[in-house]
Parts: C-alpha cells; structure tokens; sequence
C-alpha cells in the first residue's frame, strides 16, 4: 500500500483534533441526511412522533457502532478503512412493503433475516465473482442511485401526497439543494468541506422562517428531555414468508454496494492500487451484515457503506481511521440526545428531498464509474441496459406490473429488484457461446500487429476483464510473438491462447523452437545496445517483471511460454 | 509508425506516431541518429506512441548514448499511462530527462 500524495491526512496518519472533530460533524450530518429512508419508512406505517424519535435515536446508535466495526483492522470483522454507514436504498423498496403488509414489526424482522443473508454472502464473495462481475455490482449502485434520486424528487415535488408541494415548500428545496451543490463545486476550504451539513442547516432556517416546520414542532423537539436511553425492540419483530425474496435481494443489493464502496475506498487509499482485496471487503461486508442484523434486533433498518462519505473523504483528502472512531463516537452520543433526535425527525420531506437528490448524483456516478472499469462487449451492453429498461418499466407503468400474477410481484415490487434480477439472470444466459479460451494461429512470417491487438482486445470484451490488466496482456502477447519471430526463435508458425476465469487472465504462446530465454536481472544498457541479444534479454525481462507470474517449458521440440495475470 | 517532425528555435521535435516495434525501430533510429549530428537540444514527443517494444527502448537508449557522446539534450514528453509503466518496468526512467507535455519538454530544453 502506497501513501497518494493527493491525501491530506491517509489512513494511519493522526489529524489535528479540530480537523477530526470537524470531518467527523461533517460525515455525521451526510450520513444523518440518509436517516431519511427510516423516516419514508415510517411515514407508511404511520407511527406516533415519539416512536418516531426513538427509530432516529436508534438509527443513529447502529450508525455509529457498524462505522467504528468498520474501521477495526484485526480479527475477522472489518475493512480497517474509513468507510461510514448509511442506511441504504437497497433496503427501501422492501422495508416499505413489509411496512404496507404489516407495520414496523414486519420491517425490522425481515431486516434480521435480510442482515443474516448478507453475512453468508459475506462469505461466499470469492464463488459469486463469476456471477456478479463488477459491471453488474456497478449497475446496482447505480439503481441505488436512481431510486434514492426518485424518492427524493418525489419529496420535493410533494408526489402522491394529497396537496402538491407548495410554493414555500419548493423555496426550501431548492434552496438546500443550491447551498450544498454551489458549496460543493465553488466552495473552498470549510465551505466546501461542509456542504452538506451547512445545506441542511439552511434548509432548517428557511423551513423555519417559511412556516413549512410548525412552530409546535420545532418547541416539542427543543422540550425534549436533554438525556434519554433509547428503548430497544420496544414494536417488537414478525416474519412473513412472501418478504424473503424482496429482502434477499435488498440484502444483496446492500452487499453489493458495500463491495463496491470499499473497492473505491481501497483504490482511493493506495496509489499502487491494481485490484480489489477480496480479504478486507469481506471483512467489511461482514460489519455492515452485523450491522443490519443489529438495526433489526434494536428497531430500525438495514444499512450499506455510505458512498456519499466516502466520495466526501475523497474530495476534502482525509481517509484517517481517526475520523472513523469519532464519527462514531459522535452518532452513539447523539442517540443519547433525545433533542437531536427530534430535530432530525422533523425534517421537512422539502429538506430530506433535496438532501436526497444530492446524495444521489455521488451514487449514481459512482455505480457508472465501476461500470466503466470494465471493457463492455455487446452481451454485457445487452445486460446492463436490457436490465435497466425493465427497471425503469416497473417505474414508468407500475399499474401494468401490478396486474400480473400475484407470484410475480416479489420480483416487480420495485424497479432496483427487478432491475437486477433481470442483470444477475442476462448475465448468466449471455455467459451461453462465450468462450473462455479464445486461440489465435500466427505464421512468423505474417505478423500483423494491430491483429493481435484486436485479438485480445476482443477476448477482454467479451470476458468483460478489467481494462489495465487487459493492456497488460496484450504487451506481452505482443512483445512476446514480435521477440519469437524477429529473432528466428520460433520456426513456422505459433499458436496463442488467451483464457479467463474472473480470477486471472493466462495468455500462453506455443510455438517450435528453442523455449525463450526470461532472466531476471535486467542486461546492462551497454549489453542492450551492442547486440540483438541483449535486446531479447530486455523483452525477455520485461515480459517476467509486467507478469504476474511466468512459466517457459520445452517438451519434444516444442516450446511454450505462459502470462498469468491476476485479475 | 510516422514521424512529425517540427524546429522550435534551438531545438528540433520529434513526435513518434504509433507502434515502436523491431519493424519500425530502425527508421527512428536512423532519423534520430541524423538529428544527434547537427542539433544540441532533441525533443522527443511520445503523446501518440501506441506500443513501444524492447526494440524501441535499444533505440531510444542509442540516440541518448550519442546525444551524451556530442554534448546534446535528449528529454522525452508526453508518456501515456501504459507507455510510462513500460518505462517503469524495463527501467528506463531514471535514464532520460521525462516532462509531462512538449512545452514543458520545450521549456526544459532552452
């Protein structure tokens, strides 16, 4: 792991307390903006204001425990990195019918079972690879994205509530989006690295101002006793069968975008970084699994990594494990604060809108960018954007979804779980004709460079390989044949093969003639320059040192050299 | 492989467009070779390099033996991601004078 010279304060290092103190307040208010989800929750099931502060105080006390487990660097539970909770969209669309079918109860025990399923994924993350490559992880965030981004144009513009938003109400709104999105673009310095927090508190002045928070309610929540123990499993939990496929793919979901955000945050931490360490994100699935499984036991809902704080830790340059700790130290204390608590539950649905909407744009660009690391043939194009014309159906005609057969409506209750079952199946019937080992006949003669370049450009595509270990490959296919043929190694013609298995990309060249000479000391610049040899002895050192792992054999007259690169 | 080929006061610009392999080396070599002999400063802009192979570091690593034998600059500009990492690996970046872009490559010739 190399320190990137961009970082303010990495990982290991300790900020000055005043820089942790105020990234840890910012991480808190962008992580509080989500509490949201819990709030749309229970607007369905409609509970009473003070049932409604306890979900916040209770929310915010998970929050702050799965932040600090995540930041945990030994045993088997935890990334070690900077990577805060957030309540997830994954999770929204089926705590809202759990909600509809049978109240809080309903949602925070299928939350449980939801929190266990992502454990045991937690687990298997290495055998589900080939089945969820990374453009379909990347696709799910992407929905996540979506929705969050939906749910909160919904607030502002007051859909499906019986009066529209007002005129006062949109002044909130927009007024809160501008403040975060200008601090966010203009800002400089605290401006900019508090945007969120200092958009939320605009929102709150304005609401205030406007009349769209009730003076009554703004004096009930300042009443609030100064200390308060939140009461935990106080609606108690019930199970209902025809949830399991929702919350499995919510669970999933979750997990994905949890895996997602801690490849970004791994990448955002090491300037050496080449690929994901599938060791740490399984630790830090497993925190936020025990995560949601906890914000079920105590009452509320399930959780993912915040991709919001993580973008936020990569735009302000500090990733200390420090700020880590103190934002959970800072959410458990809050939960403690009843006054807090009732502040957040009276957010106007104008404000949690707008904080919505912002937090999206992250989200979604996000799930894009983990979509454009990998080379897109047609089957994969096909995958994510067949899957993502059927989510959008299941938004744009929901009454010609809701008229199917009842069996069906697990999978079309919300356009995420519709759009990545439709991704996770594609993904398996396109995997139909794709072959895994591609071969390409070369006379030593006939070299055509820009062929071999197509040839596993082509194999990458269609393999959906990650694009720096493809341009890997193809140098040393292509060093590899131009050494052979140049030198009068290689008598008539050689056969590459190039084969993939989601954990390795192997590109083995066979051919008659003496095996091809791969040193490990690197010929002297006089030795390069004086003759022809010392120039093989170059491409044979560069073709072991760009490799991760080289193997030349001769056997009969024939001889054969493997590339195996980790993907 | 094509060369472009431009004079900038003192000092000449080459930029190589395309892929440096065995079949194409020695044409660089021999322009690079004629350039060494009357100019002091040489700049060598890699920005459109496709593919670069051993042969094309013996040929670079050649015209910086014969600039350093007459006194002359060599400093290359404009590395792409995949071409620096083949710098990196066969341990050719400590060897030439790199610059980001050709002005600064310019500016660190005059």
């Amino acid at each position: 792991m190399k320190r990137p010279a961009d970082l303010a304060y990495w990982i290991d290092e300790v900020p000055p307390p005043g820089v942790v103190i105020l990234s840890a307040l910012q991480h808190v208010g962008l992580m509080c903006s989500l509490i949201a989800i819990p709030l749309a929750i229970v607007a369905q099931a409609g509970l009473a204001p003070v049932q409604t502060s306890n979900l916040v105080a209770l929310s915010m006390l998970v929050l702050g425990v799965t932040t600090i487990m995540q930041t945990l660097q030994r045993g088997p539970v935890g990334s070690g990195l900077l990577a805060p909770s957030s309540f997830t969209g994954g999770y929204l669309m089926p705590s809202l019918m759990a909600a509809k079918l049978g109240g809080m109860p309903l949602v925070f025990g299928m939350t449980i079972l939801g929190g266990l399923f992502e454990a045991v994924l937690s687990r298997g993350l290495r055998y589900l690879r080939p089945f969820l490559p990374p453009e379909v992880a990347g696709f799910v965030v992407m929905l996540v994205g979506v929705g969050l981004g939906s749910l909160g144009v919904r607030y502002v513009l007051g859909v499906d509530l019986p009066q529209p938003a007002n005129h006062r109400e949109l002044a909130v709104s927009m007024l809160a989006l501008s403040v975060m999105v200008g601090l966010n673009v203009w800002g400089r310095g605290n401006g900019r690295l508090f945007c969120a927090l200092i958009g939320m508190l605009s929102g709150y002045v304005a609401a205030l101002v406007l009349g769209v928070i009730g003076q009554d309610d703004f004096v009930r929540a300042m009443d609030a006793p100064a200390f308060r123990m939140p009461r935990i499993g106080a609606m108690g939990w019930s199970f209902d069968a025809t949830l399991i496929v929702p919350f499995a793919i919510g669970a999933l979901a979750a997990c994905l975008k949890t895996v997602g955000d801690l490849t970004i945050c791994q990448r955002l931490n090491d300037a050496d970084w080449s690929r994901p360490d599938l060791g740490g994100i399984s630790r830090g699935t497993l925190a936020n699994s025990i995560g949601s499984t906890l914000a079920g036991i105590i009452g509320t809902t399930g959780l993912a990594t915040s991709t919001a704080s993580i973008g936020l830790a990569g735009a302000t340059g500090v990733t200390s494990r420090r700020v880590g700790h103190a934002t959970g130290a800072v959410l458990i204390v809050l939960s403690f604060l009843p006054q807090f608590a009732e502040l957040l539950s009276i957010m106007p649905r104008a404000l949690t809108g707008a904080t919505l909407m912002f937090v999206a744009a992250f989200v979604f660009v996000s799930g894009l960018q983990i979509i454009a690391s990998r080379l897109l043939d047609v089957r994969r194009t096909f995958v994510i954007g067949l899957s993502f014309i059927g989510a959008m159906a299941v938004d744009l005609s929901p009454g010609y979804f809701r008229g199917l057969p009842a069996a069906l409506q697990p999978l079309l209750g919300s356009s995420m779980v519709t759009g990545m079952v439709m991704a996770i199946v594609l993904n398996l019937v396109f995997r139909i004709g794709t072959r895994q080992t591609q071969r390409l006949e070369i006379l030593a003669g006939q070299i055509d460079p820009r062929a071999l370049g197509e040839f596993i450009d082509g194999c990458g595509a269609s393999w959906g390989a990650r694009r720096d270990v493809i341009e890997r490959a193809k140098f040393n296919l292509q060093q590899s044949i131009e050494t052979l043929a140049f030198s009068g190694v290689a008598n008539g013609a050689m056969l590459a093969e190039a084969s993939f298995d989601e954990f390795n990309v192997a590109i083995r060249v066979s051919y008659d003639g003496a095996p091809l000479e791969l040193p490990e000391q690197r010929p002297t610049d006089d030795e390069i320059m004086e003759s022809e040899t010392g120039e093989r002895r170059l491409a044979g050192f560069m073709l072991r040192r760009f490799a991760d792992r080289v193997v030349a054999t001769h056997r009969n007259g024939r001889s054969t050299v493997a590339f195996q690169f980790i993907h | 492989m094509q060369l472009e080929e431009h004079s900038h006061g003192p000092a000449t610009v080459i930029a190589v467009i395309g892929r440096l392999d065995n079949a194409t080396a020695p044409a660089l070599g021999d322009r690079l070779s004629q350039v060494l002999q009357t100019r002091r400063a040489l700049l060598i802009d890699l920005s459109r390099l496709d593919y670069i192979s051993s042969a094309g570091f013996r040929t670079l690593l050649v015209a910086g033996k014969q600039a350093r034998q007459s006194d002359a600059q060599v400093v290359l500009s404009g590395l792409s991601v995949q071409v620096r990492q083949l710098f990196e690996v066969g341990g050719f970046l400590k060897l030439f004078r790199v610059c980001g872009t050709r002005e600064e490559g310019l500016s660190a010739l005059h």
